[in-house]
């Protein structure tokens, strides 16, 4: 076992405590530790992208690479067994974009709060701590484990928007925190539902004697241990909960009785209760994804945000939603996943026009780039609803280009704000005669967002879109119309960005009186190139050598696909088969 | 005449032999004589002694508590006083809290000024916390309500600590009157028990065998009213009137006292008594009863406190609210619930002592009144400002603090208990303290909101004492402990369970 995941989740956290010894008034030094804490992290991050091997089903644990186990928090029930909290992380195909793109968008991230002055120790170590607790929960696979994280990921950000941001930060600050909290305590209803019904069947067999302790269990024990579960044979007291997402993967493991047990038959409000798990999950990620009609906390987060922040906000946090539907949601509850997929489809589309609309209407240019996040967040929803190797290879896709992307969306608006401290579209016009280099580079962004081929964006849409239009065919579960009206958001996306680029950039230069005196109009600086000009050159990249991800991501996604069709089905069948 | 000399000898006897197993109280009894004795004399070296006394005893008291062994048999003490592991556990959390008080109190320097009344205070606190030990250790509901009753007198002439202010008058008034009433009909109910039934001791088997055999609604009243004496211990709706005007009007360090160890105590007698009603089927009743006191609880708890604007009228509604989670816990029938809810307490005894100590450095240093007058205190104090967090979020229930893992183990019993029994008001209980953490997130990040996102307008940069910052530190480390390893806390809980001593 070596320890590159867990160097990767506590990088930042070592680099945060250096900070922490430091004394405030070294500003350079803190940000410097920062720095080499986030270029250690992306180091990493990318030896681990190279080290994954896309093409192998390594190491047992049902296609995870790289995987630590510890035994964390052990615990007897008396007589309802023990409960087992372990620290478990790993990597698949879904995780290793994620976790590459963390690491890129982590050393931006602190190259743009370079000019950060207001109580820079605190910043950093909430900067650091926001890093720890994102990759965290990249990896786990624990699922206590991936809600530690994903909880402490709150707080952070709560503080880094309310004190570092805008004009209307505190409201913005709380909105966020509340939306999210409520969405995370639907998860945390869930997980206990589940932790309470699920065993692991490795260490229920320790228990029972059939294995010795701290050796591997082959198969058949295993497959044995499932069995005698389902038939009631395993005593109480040698049942073991665990949180393990994998093993909440499994039917087999749910133990008889329980009320998330396939064939519990439990009803609550007219719906299996299979399905109320499922809908209370996906609500939970919904806010964080963010979806229509949950969507409302994000152009406010976005808006008051720091550049910086908004930066990791659209590049990273965003993720965890997507990734949180596709690592859990539906491989826990294929069965609902398959039945509620109109659903998941529908919002999704309903927040790519919905998004695209209000981006169309939006006079300040953040809140334009915010709402664009939702309209591309509306096709990893409908790649996953569909549940088709193209749609969702291309929701994944979606999620790390449009991390590198917004990434540099909202570095670009961070430039003319820094420079005019105001960045309403209708008082700017002719920027491209000051600040070409800018201009090129807002092209750039702008083309790139809204699926111009070439970019990392165009692979991603044109993959969601095959893969919904091949659903009706493929899996049978999403009508083609909903994909037709998805179409138009490209259309959309398309009128929005270029009546902002027309109106902002082209024409006479011109800029609003009031905003004269203070603004001072200069091109790019050194270090904004140096944020910039990666982030475009990985958007090309990714967009012309698709297969640099694909082939890294799609062994797991066809997995992950096939076991979700074929279990939702066979279960959608049994949980039917009890109701009558 | 002999007959009668037969009994007293016999009676004797027992006594004798019993006593060891009061040991702790024996002590506390003995130093509360000794600090009431010294106070007599006005030399002002001997008044300084005075807390280290009281606190010598108390850590004498906490000592043999964890040592254990101090007893003669599982037999309860003249029937009334039993020592098992459940008491013991108990009494470790009494005796921790009462140093804790202690402790705060020497950085009380209002109190150390304090020309009549300081001697006394130390004492008070023994004779709490020595009531406290008497309600857990009892078996024989006149036994409890004498337990209470000593606890409930002690704490009426604590909130009167600083008398000539208006508002400790106030409260402690409000005290004394809401005391009496629901001490009278918890007597009233107690009264019913003993005809129904024929017994006081309310653990033992003829009891429950009555209670079978008694009529199910005459039993569902008897219980109402015998609860309402203990929901005034525990601040449960709706008999939590008092809360807010004792906590707004008593001193810091006995806020902190009343918040953790009557709640506490009061649990662990509910719990006892409750023994009796959770496997009869016939007594659900008493689970509804319960049920709609928790939601109740919760729901008036959580949302009274988002209307308030003092910090202590806050933490009092946050404190009828977490009377609401151990409610809700104890109706888990069918599940392991003690380890968990012996859990919670002791993390609710660390958070409660961390964030009340915390106000009054707010309010000493600092003059906080409000809640806006936070604004600012976080930037100037980072110190105050982290630990103020801390406590916030582990009485709210996030993670990494050990409130979450509190809260975690007791919707994960109410799970399977809803699993067992299929009774939907236990999914209610479950949704309704889930759904409701959200809400209580909205007070209780209203303090840091101030402490760091206002700015503060002239405060004096105050300097918090080096004491003061390691008992914060002192009451924050236990909260990050067990939401790391919560099995070290769990373990031993069992263990005690498992013992009688």
């Amino acid at each position: 076992m070596d320890f590159i995941l867990s160097s990767l989740i506590f990088t930042p956290l070592l680099a945060a405590l250096v900070v922490l010894l430091l004394p405030v008034h070294l500003q350079k030094p803190i940000k410097a530790v920062t720095l080499l804490g986030a270029l250690v992290q992306m180091g990493l991050s990318i030896l681990l992208y190279f080290r994954f091997d896309g093409s192998a089903f390594a190491n047992g644990q049902q296609g995870y690479q790289f995987v630590e186990k510890l035994n964390w928090i052990g615990f007897s029930l008396g007589n309802l067994g023990r409960f087992q909290i372990d620290y478990f992380v790993g990597v698949d195909g879904v995780s290793i974009s994620m976790v590459l793109l963390t690491g890129i968008v982590g050393v931006i991230g602190v190259i743009s709060s370079w000019s950060i002055t207001k109580n820079v120790k605190g910043y950093f170590l909430l900067y650091l701590l926001l890093l720890t607790s994102v990759m965290g929960c990249f990896l786990a696979l624990d699922f206590f484990l991936f809600y530690l994280f994903f909880e402490f990921m709150l707080l952070p950000m709560y503080f880094l928007i309310g004190i570092w941001g805008g004009p209307k930060r505190e409201y913005a600050s709380i909105k966020f925190f509340i939306y999210t909290l409520v969405g995370s305590l639907f998860i945390l209803l869930v997980m206990i539902g589940l932790y309470t019904s699920v065993i692991d069947p490795q260490a229920t067999a320790v228990q029972m004697g059939l294995l010795e302790q701290g050796k591997a269990a082959s198969a058949e024990v295993l497959t044995q241990v499932q069995q005698m579960l389902q038939r009631n044979q395993v005593s109480n007291y040698n049942l073991v909960r665990t949180f393990s997402i994998p093993a909440m993967m499994e039917p087999a493991n749910f133990i008889p009785n329980s009320l998330l047990h396939v064939l519990s038959g439990t009803i609550l409000w007219d719906l299996p209760l299979r399905f109320i798990a499922f809908l209370l999950l996906f609500a939970g990620f919904a806010i964080k994804v963010p979806s229509v009609p949950v969507h409302t906390w994000l152009p406010d987060a976005h808006v008051e945000a720091p550049t910086p922040i908004s930066v990791l906000l659209a590049a990273i946090l965003l993720k965890v939603g997507g990734y949180g539907l596709i690592r859990i949601v539906y491989p826990i509850f294929p069965d609902a996943g398959t039945y509620f997929s109109i659903l998941v489809g529908g919002l999704g589309v309903l927040s790519i026009i919905y998004g695209a609309m209000n981006a169309l209407a939006m006079k300040d240019l953040k809140k334009l780039i915010a709402y664009s996040s939702v309209s591309h967040m509306g096709f990893v929803l409908l790649g996953l609803a569909s549940l088709t190797n193209e749609g969702l290879n291309g929701a994944i896709y979606m999620m790390f280009s449009h991390g590198i992307i917004s990434a540099m969306l909202f570095l670009v608006v961070g430039v003319i704000y820094d420079r005019a401290h105001d960045r309403m579209i209708h008082n700017f016009r002719g920027l491209a005669s000051e600040m070409p280099a800018y201009t090129s580079f807002v092209v750039i962004a702008f083309f790139a967002s809204l699926g111009m081929p070439g970019f990392s964006g165009f692979i991603s849409e044109l993959l969601v879109l095959v893969g919904g239009f091949g659903a009706p065919e493929a899996t049978g579960l999403l009508p083609r119309w909903l994909t037709i009206v998805a179409v138009f958001g490209l259309l959309l996306s398309a009128a929005y960005y270029l009546w902002a680029l027309q109106r902002m950039f082209f024409g006479k230069f011109w800029i609003f009186p009031e905003l004269r005196e203070h603004a001072v109009i200069t091109d790019l600086n050194t270090r904004e190139y140096l944020m910039l000009v990666p982030l475009a050159v990985l958007a090309l990249l990714f967009g012309i050598f698709p297969h640099l991800l694909l082939d890294k991501i799609s062994l797991t996604v066809n997995g992950f696909t096939e076991m979700v069709l074929l279990r939702g089905q066979e279960q959608l069948g049994l949980i039917f088969s009890t109701l009558k | 005449m002999n007959e009668q000399s037969a009994y007293l000898s016999e009676k004797l006897d027992a006594i004798l032999a019993g006593a060891g197993s009061l040991l702790p109280e024996l002590v506390l009894a003995l130093f509360f004589l000794l600090l009431v004795t010294l106070d007599l004399f006005k030399a002002k070296s001997i008044k300084k002694l005075l807390p280290w006394l009281a606190l010598t005893g108390l850590f004498w008291v906490l000592v043999l508590q964890v040592l254990g062994g101090y007893t003669s048999g599982d037999e309860p003490f003249l029937n009334l006083l039993l020592s098992d592991g459940l008491a013991r556990f108990g009494g470790i959390l009494f005796s921790a809290a009462g140093i804790f008080t202690i402790l705060m109190a020497l950085q009380l320097k209002r109190l150390e000024k304090l020309k009549e009344g300081r001697g006394e205070f130390y004492a008070l606190v023994l004779v709490l916390v020595l009531g406290l030990n008497l309600m857990a250790k009892s078996v024989n509901l006149l036994m409890v309500f004498l337990a209470i009753e000593t606890v409930s007198i002690a704490s009426y002439i604590l909130t009167l600590t600083f008398k000539q202010e208006k508002r400790a008058v106030e409260a402690g008034l409000k005290y004394v009157l809401y005391g009496a009433l629901s001490a009278g009909v918890m007597l009233y109910g107690m009264s019913f028990f003993y005809g129904l039934t024929g017994t006081l001791n309310y653990t033992s088997e003829g009891f429950a065998l009555g209670l079978l055999q008694a009529d199910a609604l005459l039993v569902t009243v008897a219980a109402t009213l015998i609860l309402a004496g203990f929901f005034f211990k525990i601040s449960a709706a709706p008999f939590h009137f008092w809360a807010p005007d004792v906590y707004q009007g008593a001193p810091m360090p006995v806020v902190a006292l009343f918040s953790t160890g009557p709640k506490i105590a009061g649990i662990l007698v509910i719990l006892r008594f409750i023994s009796n009603f959770t496997d009869a089927g016939s007594f659900a009743d008493v689970q509804l009863l319960l049920g709609v006191a928790a939601i109740a609880t919760l729901v008036i708890g959580n949302f009274t406190a988002l209307w308030q604007r003092t910090p202590r009228r806050l933490l009092a509604y946050s404190s009828v609210s977490h009377a609401g989670f151990l409610l809700t816990a104890l109706l888990a029938f069918g599940t392991a619930y003690t380890s968990g809810v012996l859990f919670y307490l002791s993390v609710l005894l660390f958070m409660n002592f961390g964030i009340f100590l915390l106000l009054q450095v707010a309010e000493e240093k600092y003059g906080v009144q409000t809640l806006e007058e936070f604004s600012g205190l976080g930037r100037l104090q980072p110190y105050f400002g982290v630990m103020a967090i801390l406590y916030l979020l582990s009485l709210t229930g996030l993670p990494p603090l050990a409130g979450f893992m509190g809260k975690l183990l007791i919707f994960s019993n109410v799970w399977e208990a809803y699993t067992l029994s299929g009774n939907t008001m236990l999914l209610a209980l479950l949704v309704a303290g889930i759904l409701l953490t959200g809400v209580a997130l909205f007070y209780y990040i209203k303090i840091p909101f101030y402490l760091f996102f206002k700015r503060n307008q002239s405060q004096e940069n105050l300097v918090i004492s080096p004491s003061e910052k390691l008992l914060l530190a002192l009451f924050a480390l236990p909260l990050l402990v067990f939401f790391f390893k919560p099995d070290l806390l769990l373990r031993w809980i069992e263990q005690l369970l498992a013992q009688t001593l």
